[in-house]
């Protein structure tokens, strides 16, 4: 998998500036990173070394090791598969159930749309995490379960987006026009609709990667997300934790990668943002 | 050059008329806007000026740059860069500092804006907008609140003292009309600038607010710029009118004189283009095609792709200033007959 | 009576809310794995306990029964009985909800006087410095885990520089007669300002953490919405009264974009009451968060989602009073209900 920068069309490489360039350059290494890590990453870090625990940050070890004695460095960088592909799935699933719920609620009669966009209004009420932890722990601990979790919450936000850009675009005039020539409803919104709706989607899941990865961190940190001795960086966290006083870098650096990774996507959402919306630029 | 028109380039100031004692004086004042990709002139050395009590009216289309040169003689828009000078009562008002500037709003120049529906703050008491003005100066609250509800009823603003504490949602377009113009005018200003203070409304409406601007600016001698796209509305009004087409002045004379004999195609083609009590037509003309957008403005008279009596030279050079025998000055190779 | 008929909207789609979410609970519990009544009886109960527990329930009767007799127990507020303490959730729940309270206010508090102020500075000098550098600091500030935080600053306040108390709500023995359930209150009402100054102390971490996400989120908000009320048409005819930035941005901008801002408050105040799982765990301080986060931890699943029903409630009431604000904080609503001025 390549990420496909914005950069790649020559027509518009002169339109970005030297921060923007350096953002997308960031997340683009981060997604490499994720791609490659468990490759590159040395086998020992699944297995434990007694005779090596809890050492401090040396030029062997560039960020200590575990109580297991394993190399905190190299599990962040294998774990770092596990962390932002799980967000990114979760991001994926509930962008496929918003997109569904959309569809239906434009394509739908009157009362399927005043029926979905009610649930939806529940949902967006709804406190995430907690019923994210609820729905986990009733499917028992487990990354899996976190995923599912989080997709089942996630998804009222984008559906209510979705349908209101949806309804703008049906009332286009190539939509009409298309129309007019026969083309049937659903391939008028499969083909359409939705292609044409989609790219206030694209500013949207940059926000939400960043914003998914410290939900799931959070399940993992509370025992109904990955479990040790996965080394996702909330559970890394998580098993860290006791032995804090003695060994803090092996709870801070952990976080420190959720809050790299996290602040990389949440300013390129910002730049898409202003990119979408110019009357925010600064 | 004719023996009948002096030419005269724009740089040579034109001659001194019986005119009142100057207030706003406004020379070579050029506005640009720098965009992503260049610096775009919105409004080229544009010359003018405004005596004490006078009433002038600036028209034009929209996109003319009436709106932008309004705004910068309060310097209200931070975005444009502005050059040039601009003279009120002695002072350059583009050399003052910000606070010095500020200081000058409201006070000595005030202005009122189009849309009455958004020129008001929506949470804030009609009372306090139009006192406003007052308080920043210092002015004690119930002093304000006095003086506001002056000239609330000076407008004409009925049961005034019961509405001061009402909101703008309550007020119909007409009454928040005088509303606007109530805090442009209750710091007393020497000169009004009124931005198509008409043109939200219906006509009715519209005949009231300008018999109301009228019957102030006589009493207080107050002078107004009215900018609008309409002469219909100036005929009545103005002493003086300036037509603006593409970022500059291309006819400047008496009112009575110019619509009587309106010298550039682009004013006779305004005139025509209202509807007249003393004259029968088969229907309204109106100047073909737009005007230019200021980022590609066409080479010699930026009018000449639209102008019925355009020339050959038309396109190649930029007509200079002339004054005709009726006292116009005008930029026009008819009359420049350079 | 605009007013009054906005209020019953949302009265409406709050119940609906909590509807939705009691179908949510009910539908979680058929889905758990294994027999529900031995369950809900706990892991060591003996046969008796669980037929007991099964009949109590009435599972038995046919699912849309069932589905009906739970919807009544939560009108009832029966929220389930925790396995491990045999308690009603809801008598658990109530013993430890003011202290999630009190935190959520000295964090709404500490995160609204960080938040106000930056946007104000940043919006009155859009692009400049301060402004680059707020934004910066607010994207940092929304991206940084709860619980990570919750942990390094205890780690570095308490143990290492032992600036505040690690954990905890309030020092040995120094405790004021429980009245309230909110220490510091409580030691306000027995007049012991030594126990309040204490209780504080223990308050000011975990306050910080739900305060810095909080603030970043609010001053996000602000910002644009104080930037988007400055360029508006509305901004032309204050300028021109000859207002100061300061004024234009006190007067006129806040006010207006106070609106969409104690909406987003609401919302993320009850959001906190999710991150208190994360937090009150981290500082060991009595809370709904950390009851929730024990009842995962002995698998207690009842208990789990009596408490998320709960949170639920809590949740959309906070969203309920948040709206509620908002409607009286606008006058042409406010206004029809009152009938001020002319038509």
């Amino acid at each position: 998998m390549t990420l496909v920068l914005p950069t790649a069309s020559p027509r518009r490489k002169a339109n970005f500036t030297a921060y923007e360039l350096t953002v997308f350059g960031v997340v683009a290494a981060l997604f490499l990173l994720a791609l490659i890590g468990p490759m590159i990453a040395p086998a020992d870090i699944y297995t434990s070394n007694m005779l090596e625990t809890l050492f401090p940050p040396s030029a062997e070890h560039w960020l200590g090791t575990d109580d297991q004695g394993r190399d905190i460095f190299w599990r962040l960088i294998a774990g770092s598969q596990l962390s932002l592909f799980a967000t990114v799935l979760v991001v994926i699933l509930y962008s496929i159930i918003g997109m569904i719920v959309a569809t239906l609620a434009t394509v739908g009669p009157r009362w399927v749309d005043e029926l979905l966009m009610r649930v939806t209004d529940i949902g967006l009420s709804l406190p995430g995490l907690v019923v994210s932890l609820g729905i986990a722990t009733v499917l028992g601990p487990s990354l899996q379960s976190g995923i599912i979790a989080l997709a089942l919450t996630g998804w009222p936000m984008t559906a209510r987006i979705l349908r209101t850009t949806m309804r703008q675009t049906m009332e286009q005039p190539f939509v009409e026009g298309a129309r007019i020539l026969g083309v049937s409803r659903t391939r008028l919104m499969l083909k359409h609709v939705l292609p044409n709706s989609l790219d206030v989607l694209i500013v949207k899941w940059a926000g939400d990667i960043s914003f998914t990865m410290l939900i799931l961190a959070g399940l993992s940190f509370i025992g109904v997300g990955a479990q040790p001795p996965s080394p996702e960086w909330g559970a890394m966290i998580s098993g860290a934790r006791g032995n804090m006083s003695i060994a803090w870098w092996a709870v801070a650096a952990p976080g420190a990668a959720i809050v790299i990774n996290a602040v990389a996507f949440a300013l390129l959402a910002d730049i898409l943002q202003v990119r979408r919306d110019p009357s925010l630029r600064a | 050059m004719g023996v009948d028109t002096i030419l005269t380039d724009g740089i040579i100031p034109a001659p001194v008329r019986r005119r009142p004692e100057a207030l706003l004086q406004v020379e070579q004042l050029s506005i640009d806007i720098a965009t992503r990709d260049a610096n775009v002139r919105l409004v080229d050395n544009v010359s003018f000026g405004i005596g004490r009590g006078e009433r002038v009216a600036l028209v034009g289309e929209s996109g003319s740059g009436k709106s932008v040169t309004a705004q910068a003689l309060m310097r209200l828009n931070s975005r444009v860069k502005l050059s040039g000078r601009v003279n009120f009562d002695g002072k350059d008002l583009l050399s003052l500092s910000p606070s010095q500037m500020a200081a000058m709003r409201g006070q000595r120049m005030g202005m009122v804006f189009q849309d009455p529906m958004s020129s008001l703050d929506p949470l804030m008491t009609i009372g306090d907008q139009v006192a406003e003005t007052l308080r920043i100066r210092g002015i004690s609250k119930r002093n304000a609140r006095q003086r506001a509800l002056d000239v609330l009823d000076e407008l004409k603003v009925e049961r005034a003292a019961e509405r001061l504490d009402s909101f703008p949602h309550e007020f119909s377009g007409g009454m928040r009309q005088r509303v606007v113009l109530a805090m442009a005018l209750v710091g007393e200003p020497d000169l009004l600038i009124a931005d198509e203070p008409t043109t939200a409304l219906d006509v009715r409406v519209q005949e009231r607010v300008l018999d109301l601007l009228d019957e102030i600016s006589r009493r207080r001698s107050l002078a107004v710029l009215l900018i609008t796209h309409d002469m219909g509305i100036v005929a009545g009004f103005a002493d003086r009118v300036m037509v603006m087409y593409s970022g500059r002045i291309v006819e400047e004379n008496e009112a009575t004189l110019l619509f009587a004999e309106p010298q550039h195609p682009y004013t006779r083609g305004l005139l025509e283009a209202v509807p007249r009590a003393d004259v029968t037509v088969d229907r309204l003309r109106s100047i073909p095609g737009a005007p230019p957008v200021p980022a590609a403005r066409p080479s010699g008279c930026t009018f000449h792709p639209r102008c019925d009596r355009a020339m050959a030279i038309c396109s190649s050079v930029e007509p200079g200033e002339a004054i005709t025998p009726s006292g116009a000055r005008v930029r026009c190779h008819l009359y420049g007959a350079g | 009576m605009a007013y009054l008929r906005l209020i019953s909207q949302r009265l409406v789609m709050t119940v609906l809310t909590l509807w939705g979410l009691a179908t949510l609970v009910f539908i979680m519990i058929k889905l758990i794995p294994g027999d529900e009544a031995q369950v809900a009886a706990g892991p060591g109960a003996n046969p008796e306990q669980v037929a007991s527990v099964a009949k109590r329930l009435g599972l038995d009767l046919p699912v849309l029964q069932q589905y009906l007799n739970f919807l009544l127990r939560m009108l009832r507020g029966d929220l389930g009985t925790s396995v491990v303490s045999s308690k009603p959730v809801l008598t658990e729940l109530a013993a430890v909800l003011p202290s999630t309270i009190e935190l959520m206010i000295f964090a709404s508090i500490i995160g609204t006087l960080i938040a106000f102020p930056m946007a104000l500075v940043a919006a009155s000098y859009r692009g400049k410095a301060f402004d680059g550098i707020a934004r910066i600091v607010a994207v940092t500030g929304g991206a940084m885990p709860a619980f990570w935080l919750a942990l390094m600053l205890q780690f570095f306040f308490g143990n290492v520089w032992r600036i505040t108390p690690i954990s905890g709500q309030h020092s040995f023995g120094i405790a004021s007669p429980n009245v309230t359930g909110m220490p510091t209150l409580d030691a306000l009402l027995a007049g012991d300002i030594p126990a309040f100054l204490d209780a504080l102390a223990y308050l000011i971490l975990p306050a910080f953490v739900f305060a810095i996400p909080f603030a970043a989120q609010v001053f996000r908000l602000l910002r644009a919405s104080l930037l988007g009320v400055l360029a508006s048409d509305m901004m032309l005819p204050v300028r021109a009264k000859g207002a100061s930035t300061s004024r234009m941005v006190l007067r006129h901008a806040l006010p207006n974009s106070l609106l969409p801002t104690v909406s987003l408050m609401g919302v993320l105040v009850g959001g906190m009451v999710g991150g208190a799982i994360l937090v009150e765990t981290v500082f060991a301080r009595r809370g709904v968060g950390s009851f929730l986060a024990n009842s995962v931890a002995l698998k207690d699943t009842y208990a789990v989602l009596g408490a998320v029903m709960f949170v639920g409630i809590a949740v959309c009431l906070v969203n309920l009073v948040a709206d509620i604000i908002t409607l009286m904080l606008d006058p042409r609503i406010r206004g029809t209900q009152f009938g001020a001025g002319a038509k």
